[in-house]
């Protein structure tokens, strides 16, 4: 394999490529040089100034994956308008989908505990055991729902290879969401808002499942990309 | 002019080649299948020289296409070399056609300004 293609493989993983892009860009690139190099071998160069007119034409591997990211970027709609994507989009589009996968994973317990029985649900309600699972099921759902919006964005943001700090944007939006946005249960009733009082803990809690999804993509893209390198280089 | 290479278009390439990369592989592959370094001799063996790829920045162009199912690829081996090798898809073809209208809608136009100047 030719010199240049460890720095561009390197580059294109620091740059956040998809690991499998960079499989398959990595091995198009080096069919690519073989063929430039066989060009200049029907030329009558020897063996090395054919290496080294391939590797002059491909031109330096860092400047190379810099393109190769800035059209791979540019290949979808995420990656051409990130900042409308990750940092204006997030802020209209959390709240709705936040109730959204809200709404779908209550109607999912209604379902599954209750089966669609509105008189069996009221009479949970009445019942304080009962209804201390109800509760408990809000906040279930509630938490998923956090994390569901989180890791939406997340997604986007890797299939689309924009930058990390991109996806900690979208990130810190859904934690600032989580904190001021909230459920409450009561017997027989049921109320979404918004709040500006920071005291409670359940409100903390709930900001912070963004912020551990974030670090844990972070510490997993480390570690994926370092056992990337190692595999290669081994 | 280097056409593959996005991030000196902007500085070298004025906006309204946008889409000319697209047209050039698409036309292409509308008469053979071919892999990426055959696209970008052809592009600069055909145009006289006029447009090339930047080497290697065909690639994600390439992926692109195929994302937006508009060629296949498959890699296979052909006189002792593995390559992927790329071919027009019917949505591809569809596509073509557009381009193909929208440019010579372009050109035209700008033809005839051109000649009126001349004159």
């Amino acid at each position: 394999m030719p010199d240049f293609i460890k720095p561009l493989r390197r580059r294109l993983v620091e740059l956040g490529c998809p690991l499998a892009q960079v499989r398959r860009l990595v091995r198009e690139v080096a069919d690519h040089h073989e063929d430039l190099k066989q060009a200049a071998l029907s030329e009558e160069l020897s063996g090395a100034d054919a290496e080294a007119r391939a590797n002059a034409q491909l031109g330096d591997p860092l400047v190379l994956a810099e393109h190769l990211m800035v059209v791979l970027r540019r290949s979808s709609w995420w990656g051409r308008h990130f900042v409308i994507g990750f940092g204006v989009l997030p802020i209209l589009a959390v709240p709705v989908l936040w109730t959204l996968f809200l709404m779908l994973g209550l109607s999912l317990e209604f379902a599954l505990g209750f089966g669609w029985d509105w008189k069996k649900l009221h009479v949970a309600a009445d019942n304080p055991v009962a209804f201390h699972h109800l509760v408990l099921a809000l906040h279930g759902a509630d938490y998923v729902a956090i994390a569901l919006v989180t890791l939406l964005f997340c997604w986007l943001a890797r299939r689309s290879a924009v930058s990390l700090k991109w996806m900690v944007t979208s990130c810190a939006i859904c934690s600032l969401y989580a904190l001021i946005t909230w459920g409450r249960i009561e017997p027989h009733s049921f109320t979404l808002g918004f709040t500006i009082s920071l005291s409670m803990t359940q409100q903390w809690i709930r900001a912070a499942i963004p912020l551990l999804i974030a670090s844990a993509i972070y510490i997993l893209r480390r570690r994926t990309t370092q056992q990337f390198h190692e595999k290669v280089a081994g | 002019m280097v056409i593959g290479n996005i991030a000196a278009m902007k500085k070298t390439n004025p906006s309204f080649l946008n889409g000319v990369p697209e047209l050039l592989v698409l036309r292409l592959l509308a008469s053979r299948e071919m892999y990426g370094y055959q696209i970008v001799e052809e592009i600069r063996t055909r145009t006289g020289e006029a447009l090339a790829f930047g080497e290697g920045c065909i690639y994600p162009y390439l992926h692109y296409l195929e994302a937006e199912k508009q060629v296949s690829s498959q890699r296979r081996e052909v006189e002792g070399r593995n390559r992927n090798y790329y071919k027009l898809t019917a949505r591809g073809r569809k596509r073509l056609e557009e381009l193909t209208t929208e440019w010579n809608r372009v050109t035209t136009g700008v033809s005839l300004l051109m000649e009126e100047q001349h004159a």
